[in-house]
């Protein structure tokens, strides 16, 4: 056999990318204290495993639990392609804004046929609050449309 | 339990990213030294490969099973992705760079014969450095890059006479 190195070190910003993108594709966990905002991008981004579910770092504020829902309908236009982390990273800051005042509760990708795409579960005082809070999600800036329900458990 | 096996058992209770990194840093020298030669020595190209297969293999890792190191399966995760990669690209050459080979101007014989396995075509090249690099066998080659065992020694014997030809 060749007597050549059969272990050579990569550049240790590899770790770091490979890492990021493990995270984002939902396949590893971040360590606790992560803002939320990258946890809602590995629920948002992951397409393999239905919803995928994870959970507020806040106390959740007073109120109901209302579902969005996000559809991405004949109107919505998909990211480029190697654009999706960017359509993620958008909702993931609009998530951790929720989060920091206690209206955020999970968050997921749908998988199947249909065009609702994914949704987010909020905390929020009553209808009218949840339909401002969901007025205010930057999904529809690509098209499509959302939608709000009231969560009864 | 071996610590390998543990190692895989701790990240698949949590998926946690201190797991993770307890497999990345016992793995990805030997996967990157291996993705390197695969990629012909492009830097960029051998880090991409690296990235997609701990993809693929985090996907797949409940389908591992201990009778093969965890190294070898991740090797052969590693080739799966390259082949794949080949397959998407149409810069596929089927000759040796020559003149790659003629700028080779190092003194070290190793990186002299680096930069030799770098510029074989393809398919010679992914067998010689899975057979005389990394210790894989003709069945293993045969069944990783889906060839029978009859061409990965032919292409074996072609990389070696080319190897041969080119170096000093």
């Amino acid at each position: 056999m060749t007597n050549l190195p059969r272990e050579t070190q990569p550049d240790s910003a590899l770790e770091e990318r490979v890492v990021s993108t493990l995270v984002a594709a939902g396949l590893v966990r971040r360590r606790r204290g992560w803002p939320v905002w990258a946890a809602a991008a590995a629920a948002v981004i992951v397409l393999a495993f239905g919803v995928t579910m994870f959970r507020p770092t806040h106390t959740l504020a007073q109120g109901k639990t209302y579902v969005v829902l996000l559809y991405e309908d004949s109107t919505y236009r998909p990211a480029p392609a190697g654009h999706d982390a960017e359509r993620v990273a958008v909702l993931a800051r609009w998530a951790d804004s929720l989060d920091t005042v206690g209206k955020f509760e999970r968050a997921g990708r749908l998988r199947g046929p249909g065009p609702l795409g994914g949704l987010f579960m909020i905390r929020a005082a009553d209808d009218a609050d949840a339909a401002r809070i969901a007025a205010s999600c930057p999904f529809t800036q690509w098209g499509g449309h959302i939608d709000v329900k009231r969560f009864e458990r | 339990m071996t610590d390998e096996l543990a190692l895989v058992e701790r990240f698949l209770r949590g998926r946690g990213e201190d797991a993770f990194r307890a497999l990345y840093r016992a793995h990805t020298p030997a996967l990157y030294a291996l993705a390197l030669r695969l990629a012909g020595g492009e830097r960029a190209e051998a880090e991409d490969l690296v990235q997609e297969s701990w993809v693929r293999a985090l996907t797949a890792l409940r389908t591992f099973r201990a009778q093969s190191a965890l190294r070898s399966w991740l090797c052969g995760v590693l080739v799966n992705v390259h082949r794949g990669r080949i397959r998407a690209d149409w810069r596929i050459v089927d000759a040796p760079d020559v003149e790659a080979l003629a700028d080779t101007t190092g003194r070290d014989d190793a990186i002299d014969l680096e930069r030799a396995i770098a510029a074989l075509p393809e398919g010679a090249r992914d067998v010689y450095v899975l057979h005389d690099v990394h210790g894989y066998t003709h069945r293993e080659i045969a069944e990783l890059m889906g060839i029978v065992e009859g061409t990965s020694k032919s292409q074996l014997n072609r990389a070696r006479s080319l190897l041969r030809s080119s170096l000093p």
